[in-house]
C-alpha cells in the first residue's frame, strides 16, 4: 500500500510561501494547546477530590490573566493575518508578472480542458472519459507547464461551479459559470502532479481530476511544437492544436502519405528519425536534415535529391512541386506557408513508426481532380 | 485587580432532601395524547431529545456507510451516486435536525425556564407548534431522502442544485425550510423567557451560564435564520419555475446564494457550539467544587461570538471568486471571533486550578470537549487566514476541523448534558462504570477518526470523493476504524440509559450537590416545576462556600461514584 | 396563590398580567425582527441586482400598473391607521368601536389584496409573467417584427420592439432575462407580501371574534396592540417595496 511522505512535496513559489506560515502556526497553536492540556491534566491529578483538604478557594477570576489572555492571541492571530495577507496577496494574479504565459481552462461536466495562448494547443486536463467525445478522450493529458516560469491560467465553468486545485502549487480557485477567473502559478520544481475538482460538481465530481506537469522550458516548447508527447507521454502524440499537430493534418491531406511511408515499398524516402541526419544526395555531398532542408525539399524537390530516390525517368524526383501560395491545394499544388512551416515541424518531429499509415481508403484529397465535390474530413486544423 | 463580589453567607444545615413527590411532569398525565398536546417545556424537551435520537441515529448511519465506502481508493460498497446522496443525507440530518435544534431545544426548553425559576417557557403553545413544525420539516428531510435522496451537498450551492440535479433538492431545501421556522421560534421563546421571566433575585450578573449561552444562540437565530428561509425560497422557485435568480446562464449570480446562505450557516455555527459552552461551563463548576474563573468574560464572550459570528459569512469563500478587499475584511474580522473562544478555554482551565475535581461521566465528557475543542479551535485559524485557507479549502482539512468543533466540541458538551441532567429529567441514575466507559471509548475513537483526516487534508485530499489517489488510502483506512469505535462509543449511552430508566436507582434531588435551582427541586420535577416563587439571592456558583442559588447549604459533593457503583453492577453486570 | 386574585386572562405560568404583556409584545417585537430579515434577503438580492441591470430594472418596473400600487398604499396606511384607534378603543374597553375599527381595518387589508389580486390577473393578460409565457411572447414579437407584422401590444413586444436591430452587448440592449430577474423578484416580493397580508387578516378576523365574544377585558387589550404591530410592519414593508417596485421606472419615458 502506498503511503504519504511527511511533508507534501512543494512545485511552486506559491507553495514555498505557504509551507513556513502553515508550519509557524502549526508550531504555535500545538505548542499552546498541549500546554493548556499539561495544565488540564496536572490540574486534574493535583486536585482531584481529596487531595486537598478544606474547601476551595473562592476564586472568582483575574482582570490581569484575563487581559494577558485576551491581548496576547489576538496580537498572535494578527501576526498570522498578516502573514496569511501577504500568501494570498501573492498569489493572486494581480502580482502575475506582465510577461507570463496564458493558458485558459474550462470545466465542465465532468473534465478540464486547457488551451494555450497564442498558439492554440489544445489539452484535455482530467476527467472522467465516459463523459467525453472520442476526439477527447484521444486527447486526455496533463496540463504541461514550463519550470520557473509565471503562468496566468484564466477559468470560466461551462456549467455548475468547479474548483480548479493543485495541491503541489497549494493553488485552489473557484470556476464559475459566467464569470471569468485568474490565477497564476510559477512552478518550480520538474515532476507530475495532481490537479483536482474541490468544489462539488455532481456524480463524477471525483473524477473530474487530472495532472498537471511541469517541464524544463525545452522541453516545454518541444511539446508546444508538438515534437515530444509530454502532455501524455508514451503515445507518440502531438499535442492538439501544435504546429506539428497542424501538419499532421497537412501531411494526410496532402496525401504524403501514399509515398512516403514507413516500409520498404515505398515511393519516397522514409522520413521517420530524419531530422538531425546526414543525408547524402545524389550529387555526392551529405547535407543536415534541417528545417532549411526539409521546406526546400517541399517547394523545391528536385534542388537536393537524397541518394538512390532520383527515380523520375529524367533522374529527378517525383515528388510533386509545391509552390508556396494563398492557399494549400494538392491539386493546384500550393501550400500556405503557414502550412509549409507546421509541415516542416511535423516532419521534425516524427520518430520511428509514427508516419501515419498509408491508407487507400482515405477520402481522395479535397478538390483532386475526379471528386471535386466530396469534403475531406479530419483536414480542418 | 481581582474580582470580588459580596461573600454570601454560609448558611445552617444542609436543608433535608425535599419529598419526592408522587405526581410529577412523567406521570401527572398518560396516554399518547398527554404527550402529543401537552404545552409543558419539560415534555416538549423530552418529544425534541427522542427525535433528534433519531435523527442523530439516521445521520449517523449515513456517515458510517460514507466511511465504509472511503475503505476503498475506488469506492468499497457504493456507487458514486449512492455516495453522493449518502454524505448529503449524513450533512443535512446532522446539521438541520440533530445539530442545530440540539442542546436548546432539548436541554434549553427543559432547563431554562428551571434554572431563572420559571414555570414554563413564555409561550408554552408556540413552544409545541415549534416540534410540530420542526417534524414536517425533518418528514420532508425524510422523505427526500428515502424516495431517491438528493445529491447537492447540505450546501446546496446553485446552480448544481437549481438546474443540473435530478434529485430531490425540492423537498430537502423545504425541510431545512420549514425547520428553520421551528430553530426561529425556539430562539424567540427562549429568549422572552430569559428576558420577562427570571423569579425575584435572578438578575443577569447571577444567570447560570448556560442560559447566557442560550441567549447568544437565540440571537443568533433570530437574526439568522430567516435570511436563509428565504434564500431556499429562492432556490425552491429557481428549480421549480426555472427562473435565473442564481443561475448565470439565465442572468443570475451564484455568489449571491453563497452570501446569503453563509450568513446564516456561519452563525449556524455558533448555534451549534455556543450551547455546548454554556454546558460545559455548568458541569466543569460543578465537578471542580469551583466558581467559574471570570464570569463575565465567559458570558460575554459567548455574546460577543453571537454578534462578530455575524461579521464573518464571507470566510467560506476565499476561493471562490469574491474580491480582494472583502477577503481580507472577512480574514481579519475571523481573527476577532477566534479571540473570545481562546477565552473560554484558557477561563475554563483556570476553573479547574484549586479545585476538588472528581470525574463521573458529565465531568469526563466535558474534559474530553476541552480537548477536542481546543484542537478544533486552532485548526480553524489555519482555515481563517487567507495564505493557507488557498490550499486547505474544501480538504479533508476542513471536514476535520468541523467535525472536532461540531462533533469532538458539540456532540460531547450534548453528551455531558445528557449525562449531567439525566438524573433530573428522568429521576434515575445511570451506571457509572458504563457511562464513564463509553467518554473514554467516544474520545479514543473521535481522535482515530478525525486526525488521520488532517493529513490526508493537508496532502490535499479534496472533500467530496468516493474516488481519491491510492496513497491517501492508509489514513482513509485508520479513519473508520477510528469511526467503528466511535460508532460503539455512541451506541453504549443508548443501552445503559434505557437500562437505568426501568433499573437504575432512584435519583435525589441534587445528586451532584450543584448549585442550580433545577437542582433544588425534586428529581423529576412537578408540573409547575417550582411550589413556591423561588428567590435567588446568590450568583450561579457558590461552590466554595457551598451554598446553592437560594442560599441553602449544598449536601455533601457524592464521592466519585462510590455510592453508585454497588447498586449498578448487580444491575448492568 | 389562589386563582381568585387573577383575572381570567392571566396565564398560569405568569405572575402577573404586567409581565404577560411584556411578555406578548417583545416576542411579537423579536419576530417582526426575524420578518424584517426574512425581507432583508430578498431587498438585498433586489440591491444586488439593481446595481447591476438598472436600465433593464427600470423598463420592468416601467410596465407595471403604477395606479393600482398608489391606491394599495393608500389603503395599506388608511388601516394602520383604524387599526390604531382600535388599540385606543381597546384601551377604554369600548367594544363596540373596537369592532367597527378591526372590521374597517379588514376590509381595508383585503381591499388592498383584491386589487393585488387584480393587478396580477391583468399582468398575467399581458403575459407580464417571468418565465415560459413571457419568453414565448418576446419570441412572437421578435418573429412578427422581423416579418414586418405588428406584434400584439404587450411588455415583452415593447421590449421586442426596443431591442430591435440590437445585438446583446451593443449599447441600449435590454436582456429579457434580466427584466424577468426583475420580475421574479416582483413576483416572489409582493407574493410574500400579500401571504403575510393574508395571515393579518386571519388575526384581526380572530380579534374581532374574540371581541365579539368578550374575549378583550380593558386589561388585555395588548392582544389587539400586538396584532397591530405585526400590522404596521407589514404595512411598514409594502412602503419599501412601493418604490423599489414601482416608482424605480416610473418616470422611464416620462421626461
Amino acid at each position: 500500500m502506498q503511503t504519504l511522505p511527511l511533508l507534501l512535496e512543494r512545485a511552486s513559489t506559491s507553495a514555498d510561501r505557504f509551507e513556513p506560515l502553515f508550519w509557524v502556526i502549526t508550531f504555535i497553536t500545538a505548542g499552546t494547546s498541549i500546554a493548556v492540556f499539561i495544565a488540564i491534566g496536572y490540574f486534574c491529578a493535583a486536585y482531584r477530590r481529596g487531595a486537598v483538604p478544606g474547601p476551595t478557594p473562592r476564586i472568582l477570576g483575574s482582570h490581569k490573566l484575563e487581559l494577558f489572555w485576551t491581548i496576547t492571541p489576538l496580537i498572535i492571530f494578527l501576526g498570522f493575518y498578516a502573514w496569511g495577507v501577504y500568501i494570498y496577496d501573492a498569489a493572486m494574479v494581480h502580482s502575475a508578472p506582465k510577461d507570463s504565459m496564458r493558458v485558459n481552462v474550462i470545466g465542465k461536466q465532468w473534465m478540464w480542458k486547457a488551451q494555450y495562448e497564442p498558439g492554440g494547443q489544445r489539452v484535455i486536463v482530467g476527467g472522467n472519459p465516459a463523459n467525453m467525445t472520442d476526439d477527447e478522450r484521444k486527447s486526455i493529458g496533463a496540463l504541461v507547464l514550463p519550470v520557473n516560469k509565471p503562468v496566468i491560467v484564466t477559468f470560466i465553468s461551462e456549467d455548475v461551479i468547479h474548483d480548479f486545485g493543485i495541491p503541489a502549487f497549494r493553488s485552489k480557485i473557484d470556476v464559475i459559470p459566467g464569470r471569468y477567473v485568474e490565477t497564476w502559478y510559477e512552478p518550480t520544481k520538474i515532476g507530475e502532479y495532481h490537479v483536482f475538482c474541490d468544489q462539488y460538481c455532481g456524480t463524477w465530481h471525483s473524477l473530474m481530476v487530472g495532472k498537471v506537469r511541469v517541464v524544463s522550458q525545452d522541453d516545454f516548447d518541444q511539446f508546444l511544437q508538438g515534437l515530444t508527447d509530454a502532455q501524455a507521454p508514451g503515445t507518440g502524440g502531438s499535442v492538439d492544436g501544435s504546429p506539428a499537430w497542424k501538419g499532421q493534418q497537412i501531411f494526410r491531406q496532402l496525401q504524403c502519405s501514399s509515398c512516403h511511408t514507413n516500409n520498404s515499398v515505398a515511393k519516397a524516402p522514409v522520413l521517420e528519425n530524419l531530422y538531425g541526419q546526414n543525408v547524402p544526395l545524389t550529387n555526392g555531398l551529405t547535407v543536415p536534415a534541417n528545417r532549411d532542408y526539409i521546406r526546400e525539399s517541399i517547394v523545391n524537390p528536385q534542388a537536393k535529391i537524397v541518394q538512390g530516390w532520383g527515380r523520375a525517368p529524367d533522374g529527378g524526383s517525383i515528388m510533386p512541386n509545391y509552390r508556396v501560395g494563398p492557399t494549400t491545394d494538392a491539386s493546384k499544388a500550393t501550400i500556405t506557408p503557414e502550412d509549409l512551416e507546421n509541415v516542416t515541424t511535423y516532419i521534425q518531429g516524427l520518430k520511428k513508426g509514427q508516419t501515419i499509415p498509408r491508407n487507400e481508403h482515405f477520402p481522395t484529397p479535397v478538390n483532386a481532380p475526379g471528386n471535386p465535390a466530396q469534403p475531406a474530413t479530419g483536414s480542418k486544423p | 485587580m481581582s474580582v470580588i463580589s459580596a461573600e454570601p453567607k454560609a448558611l445552617g444545615p444542609v436543608p433535608p432532601e425535599p419529598e419526592t413527590p408522587a405526581i410529577n411532569y412523567l406521570n401527572n398525565n398518560y396516554g399518547i395524547w398527554s404527550w402529543l398536546l401537552t404545552t409543558d417545556h419539560k415534555r416538549i424537551g423530552i418529544l425534541y431529545l427522542l427525535s433528534l435520537t433519531v435523527f442523530f441515529t439516521v445521520g449517523g448511519l449515513a456517515a458510517g456507510m460514507v466511511r465504509l465506502n472511503l475503505l476503498s481508493p475506488s469506492g468499497a460498497i457504493l456507487t458514486e451516486d449512492q455516495y453522493n446522496r449518502m454524505f448529503t443525507a449524513h450533512g443535512v440530518m446532522m446539521l438541520f435536525f440533530f445539530l442545530i435544534p440540539s442542546i436548546p431545544a432539548v436541554f434549553g426548553n427543559f432547563f431554562i425556564p428551571i434554572m431563572i425559576g420559571a414555570k414554563d417557557l413564555a409561550f408554552p403553545k408556540l413552544n409545541l407548534a415549534s416540534w410540530y413544525v420542526f417534524m414536517l420539516g425533518a418528514g420532508f428531510a425524510i422523505w427526500a431522502v428515502l424516495a431517491g435522496g438528493i445529491d447537492t451537498g447540505w450546501t446546496l450551492y446553485p446552480p448544481y442544485s437549481s438546474r443540473y440535479s435530478h434529485t430531490n433538492v425540492v423537498p430537502g431545501a423545504m425541510g431545512a425550510f420549514i425547520s428553520g421556522f421551528s430553530s426561529i421560534m425556539t430562539g424567540l421563546n427562549i429568549m422572552v423567557t430569559i428576558h420577562k421571566m427570571r423569579c425575584p433575585g435572578m438578575t443577569w450578573g447571577r444567570m447560570p451560564l448556560f442560559c447566557w449561552a442560550l441567549y447568544a444562540t437565540s440571537f443568533i437565530q433570530l437574526l439568522g435564520t430567516p435570511v436563509v428561509a428565504i434564500t431556499l425560497v429562492l432556490l425552491m422557485v429557481e428549480r421549480t419555475a426555472g427562473i435565473g435568480i442564481f443561475d448565470p446562464s439565465i442572468g443570475g449570480d451564484p455568489i449571491l446564494f453563497q452570501h446569503l446562505f453563509w450568513f446564516y450557516s456561519h452563525p449556524a455555527v455558533y448555534i451549534m457550539i455556543i450551547p455546548g459552552m454554556g454546558v460545559v461551563s455548568e458541569v466543569l463548576t460543578c465537578f471542580s467544587r469551583k466558581n467559574i474563573f471570570g464570569y463575565k468574560a465567559v458570558a460575554w464572550s459567548s455574546v460577543g461570538i453571537g454578534v462578530v459570528g455575524f461579521l464573518v459569512w464571507s470566510h467560506h469563500m476565499f476561493v471562490a471568486g469574491i474580491s480582494y478587499y472583502s477577503a481580507l475584511l472577512f480574514s481579519l474580522l475571523t481573527m476577532f471571533v477566534a479571540v473570545p473562544s481562546a477565552i473560554k478555554i484558557f477561563n475554563w482551565t483556570a476553573t479547574l486550578y484549586r479545585g476538588s475535581i472528581t470525574f463521573q461521566a458529565p465531568m469526563l465528557f466535558t474534559l474530553a470537549f476541552l480537548v477536542l475543542f481546543t484542537v478544533g479551535g486552532v485548526t480553524g485559524l489555519f482555515l481563517a487566514v487567507l495564505g493557507t485557507d488557498i490550499h486547505l479549502h474544501d480538504t479533508y482539512f476542513v471536514v476535520a476541523h468541523f467535525h472536532f468543533v461540531m462533533v469532538g466540541g458539540m456532540v460531547l458538551a450534548y453528551m455531558a448534558g445528557v449525562h449531567y441532567w439525566w438524573p433530573k429529567m428522568t429521576g434515575r441514575m445511570y451506571s457509572d462504570f458504563w457511562s464513564k466507559a463509553s467518554a473514554v471509548v467516544i474520545f479514543v475513537g473521535f481522535f482515530l477518526t478525525f486526525v488521520p483526516q488532517f493529513v490526508v487534508g493537508y496532502h490535499g485530499m479534496p472533500r467530496r470523493y468516493p474516488n481519491y489517489p491510492a496513497e491517501f488510502q492508509i489514513y482513509n483506512i485508520l479513519s473508520t476504524a477510528g469511526a467503528s469505535i466511535l460508532g460503539l462509543g455512541y451506541f453504549m449511552p443508548s443501552v445503559y440509559l434505557t437500562l437505568s430508566l426501568f433499573f437504575g436507582p432512584k435519583a435525589t434531588a441534587n445528586p451532584w450537590s450543584a448549585t442550580g435551582l433545577e437542582w433544588s427541586i425534586p428529581s423529576p420535577p412537578t408540573q409547575f416545576n417550582f411550589d413556591h416563587v423561588p428567590v435567588v439571592v446568590c450568583g450561579p456558583y457558590e461552590y466554595s462556600i457551598g451554598v446553592d442559588q437560594l442560599g441553602r447549604t449544598l449536601p455533601e459533593p457524592p464521592e466519585d461514584g462510590a455510592s453508585l457503583v454497588k447498586k449498578e453492577t448487580d444491575v448492568v453486570g | 396563590m389562589s386563582a381568585s386574585t387573577h383575572s381570567p386572562v392571566l396565564k398560569h405560568h405568569f405572575d402577573n398580567l404586567e409581565q404577560q404583556h411584556s411578555a406578548e409584545r417583545l416576542g411579537m417585537w423579536m419576530f417582526l425582527v426575524t420578518e424584517v430579515l426574512f425581507f432583508g434577503g430578498l431587498f438585498c438580492a433586489y440591491t444586488a441586482y439593481r446595481i447591476w441591470f438598472p436600465h433593464e430594472f427600470e423598463f420592468a418596473s416601467s410596465k407595471l400598473i403604477l395606479w393600482i400600487a398608489v391606491l394599495n398604499t393608500a389603503l395599506l396606511i388608511t388601516s394602520s391607521l383604524t387599526m390604531t384607534f382600535a388599540i385606543r378603543a381597546a384601551q377604554l374597553g369600548q367594544k363596540k368601536s373596537l369592532i367597527n375599527y378591526l372590521v374597517i381595518t379588514f376590509l381595508l387589508g383585503a381591499a388592498f389584496l383584491g386589487f393585488k389580486a387584480f393587478e396580477y390577473y391583468t399582468d398575467y393578460q399581458e403575459k407580464y409573467v417571468p418565465g415560459p409565457i413571457f419568453q414565448k411572447a418576446y419570441a412572437d414579437a421578435q418573429h412578427d417584427l422581423t416579418h414586418g407584422h405588428h406584434p400584439e401590444h404587450s411588455p415583452a413586444a415593447e421590449l421586442a420592439e426596443h431591442n430591435a436591430g440590437k445585438q446583446p452587448g451593443d449599447a441600449g440592449y435590454l436582456s429579457p432575462q434580466r427584466v424577468q430577474l426583475f420580475l421574479c423578484l416582483y413576483y416572489i416580493m409582493t407574493g410574500i407580501h400579500g401571504i403575510h397580508i393574508l395571515v393579518g387578516l386571519g388575526c384581526i378576523a380572530w380579534l374581532v371574534l374574540e371581541a365579539g365574544l368578550n374575549r378583550i377585558p380593558r386589561e388585555n387589550y395588548s392582544t389587539v396592540e400586538v396584532v397591530s404591530l405585526y400590522w404596521h410592519l407589514v404595512d411598514m414593508i409594502w412602503l419599501f417595496l412601493m418604490p423599489l417596485l414601482y416608482l424605480t421606472g416610473a418616470g422611464l419615458g416620462k421626461h
